[in-house]
């Protein structure tokens, strides 16, 4: 009991006073959410009209056919309905209910996009922090507990991730995950899908230097398991700032080492990884004119 | 505990539960929610697509089994095509039944304007660990198309194309 306190303690910061900083870095937070979510379904949606085949449903499309969203631009309707919606709701018009029905559509959009067999997960921070978000407006009244709940848990459901990635490793494949040779596979599975998209392929640095020396892949593969197992600690506000930025050096190296990108990742853990309410709080009080951003209910949740 | 604490966690298992109830009914995926099994099973084998015009190619070096260095052709570049190079990979890799709606849903992907007058080779690449732990790639011919027409490869059993 003493560990759940001391969790939800450090999740939802319950002991503090929100600051001005923290309302602002909050509405940052979710404009940068919903500016993801938007890129997104239209990035998707624009793409979907090459689709005719389902060849891997997902989620959803497990129960109804999915190939409806490929004609009579459906998917561009949706990423249309996605965008009018949420954007009514960052800026409080309407229902508490509609980032939830933003999340069903984004859904639907993300299921009909990757019907092709990838099953990519660089957009699922963004999917988990819209669906945060919209529990914490359905749940909670109050705004100050609202942003404290929303940001609580995406932290809770980062964490989570990194340790079932490392957890899946070594179930996976098992104590050996880390041998050098499966990293030396796996760069020769990438340099495949550059030669596929851009005709030509150059082993960079990084890449040059693991399949040169075995020891070297294995170290890779090590540090970046360790990284992901210690993606936990990411709960605990002392240790999120270094953590974070563990994880960050992670994203970098396996773009480097094997070409995957997940910027939306590492976009998020900057955001969530660093006091940026503190610092945004110290500045203000540099302000002469006292605080400009005042909390709509500054009280302890 | 705090009340609002108590309830935040409350809702965060009933999340929790509800990820696991999915993740565990739908193969690890139920998106947003995973288990993230990106890269767990090191060592395995893979295979991967990718295309070469051979417009200007013998018939006889069209169909020939070769490794990355010998492909026949010239490269086409998927990113001029707007194709996901991963989704091409996918419906070539994935496809279990080349019936004529594959077939055909493959001409769309790349888009006829795409190939134009050309014939494209589309081959299937699969890499893998030899026991003496070097990667051995190699790529075999798997269709031919223009825009009209997709034809298999002669040399490999039907059953590869599950027709």
């Amino acid at each position: 009991m003493a560990f759940v306190n001391r969790i939800s303690t450090e999740l939802f910061t319950p002991d503090k006073k929100e600051t001005p900083g923290e309302v602002l870095f909050f509405r940052v937070f979710e404009a940068f959410i919903i500016a993801y979510v938007i890129k997104l379904s239209w990035q998707w949606g624009t793409y979907m009209v090459r689709n005719s085949e389902v060849v891997l449903p997902l989620g959803v499309a497990n129960y109804i056919d999915i190939s409806f969203m490929f004609s009579h631009s459906l998917s561009l309707i949706n990423a249309g309905i996605i965008t009018g919606i949420i954007l009514l709701s960052f800026f409080r018009w309407g229902s508490k209910w509609q980032y939830f029905i933003t999340v069903l559509l984004f859904h639907l959009q993300f299921v009909a996009r990757f019907s092709q067999g990838e099953i990519p997960h660089s957009a699922n921070l963004i999917g988990m922090s819209l669906l945060c978000i919209s529990l914490g407006f359905i749940l909670f009244d109050s705004t100050v507990k609202r942003r404290r709940f929303i940001l609580g848990s995406i932290i809770f459901f980062i964490g989570l991730g990194y340790i079932m990635a490392a957890c899946t490793k070594l179930i996976g494949t098992g104590i050996n995950w880390s041998d050098g040779h499966h990293l030396w596979l796996w760069i020769a599975e990438k340099k495949t899908d550059i030669l596929s998209r851009s005709g030509t392929y150059n082993y960079n640095w990084l890449q040059q230097w693991a399949l040169y020396s075995w020891s070297a892949a294995t170290a890779l593969l090590t540090l970046g398991w360790l990284t992901e197992l210690s993606g936990f600690l990411f709960w605990w506000r002392r240790l999120r700032p270094y953590i974070a930025t563990g994880l960050i050096i992670m994203h970098v190296g396996i773009t480097l080492s094997m070409n995957i990108r997940f910027d939306a990742f590492i976009f998020e853990l900057i955001l969530l990884g660093y006091p940026w309410a503190t610092l945004i709080d110290n500045y203000i009080s540099y302000i002469p004119t006292g605080n400009v951003f005042q909390p709509t209910n500054s009280s302890t949740p | 505990m705090n009340k609002f604490a108590r309830k935040s966690f409350k809702i965060l298992m009933a999340i929790f539960l509800v990820y696991g109830v999915l993740v565990a009914t739908h193969k690890g995926e139920f998106w947003p929610f995973s288990i993230y099994p990106m890269f767990s099973q090191a060592g395995n084998s893979w295979t991967r697509a990718l295309v070469r015009d051979v417009s200007s190619t013998p018939d006889d070096l069209i169909w020939k089994t070769v490794d990355l260095k010998t492909l026949a052709g010239s490269p086409v570049q998927l990113a001029n095509t707007g194709v996901s190079q991963i989704d091409f990979s996918n419906y070539i890799s994935k496809t279990e039944r080349w019936n004529a709606n594959r077939k055909q849903g493959l001409i769309k992907m790349f888009n006829p304007a795409n190939i134009g007058q050309s014939c494209w080779i589309i081959y299937k690449i699969s890499g893998r660990l030899s026991h003496q732990d070097s990667v051995i790639i190699k790529a075999v011919p798997f269709l031919l198309i223009s825009t009209d027409t997709v034809q298999t490869n002669p040399n490999l059993p039907e059953t590869d194309y599950s027709i």
